[in-house]
């Protein structure tokens, strides 16, 4: 099917070929579950948990 | 010509490119309750969307969302779409793809940051940086800091 023909000839506004972003389920490296890494995260942004050290 | 008070409170345009590999689709129609329901609390407008699929060549075709057949709920949605992109974003967009799957490009207008990006600007900000914090960025984070209390254990 093609593309509606107001869509040819124009100029794009994403610019660059887009990279493939790392699928979050298979990035999280070895160790607890990914369950487990979920909450980790979950917990790290908790409203309240101040993590940083400055 | 520009219409100055509409781009004022233009809120950020984001994108995202979903890929269903080949034989992983489980359509249930829960994607199009989720996209509706943050269309009609006025998080989001949908600007734009298009399906594409790459062939096991690597040969991408492009439909419009008018091209699926019955849209259901989704035709309101449809009937509003602004048509931002353009074919040569069809080529960079599917850049991303892997051979053989098919994916479905979402452009939105984030309603929800309009009202505080206009009070922003009015208040003589400007905007110099923003972005999206991958969850794996916190994961790294989170496991050096683990890592680091266990050193000084």
């Amino acid at each position: 099917m093609p593309l509606r023909r107001g869509r040819v000839g124009r100029v794009g506004v994403i610019g660059h070929p887009v990279a493939k972003t790392a699928v979050v389920a298979k990035a999280v490296t070895p160790g607890p579950s990914p369950v487990a890494k979920t909450a980790v995260v979950a917990a790290a942004v908790t409203p309240g948990r101040r993590r940083r050290r400055i | 010509m520009t219409d100055a008070t509409s781009l004022d409170e233009l809120g950020p345009v984001d994108y995202l490119v979903v890929e269903f590999p080949a034989g992983a689709s489980n359509f249930t129609g829960e994607m199009v309750t989720e996209l509706l329901a943050l269309v009609d609390s006025g998080t989001i407008r949908v600007i734009d969307v298009l399906i594409l699929t790459k062939d096991a060549d690597g040969a991408v075709e492009a439909a419009e969302l008018s091209d699926v057949g019955e849209l259901g709920a989704l035709e309101a949605v449809e009937a509003q779409l602004a048509e931002l992109l353009a074919e040569e974003d069809v080529e960079h967009l599917a850049a991303a793809m892997d051979p053989g799957s098919t994916a479905g490009v979402l452009i939105w207008e984030n309603l929800w940051a309009a009202p505080f990006a206009s009070a922003a600007r009015r208040s003589g900000g400007q905007l110099i940086a923003n972005g999206r914090i991958p969850i794996q960025a916190i994961i790294a984070s989170i496991e050096a800091d683990e890592e680091l209390a266990t050193e000084g254990a």
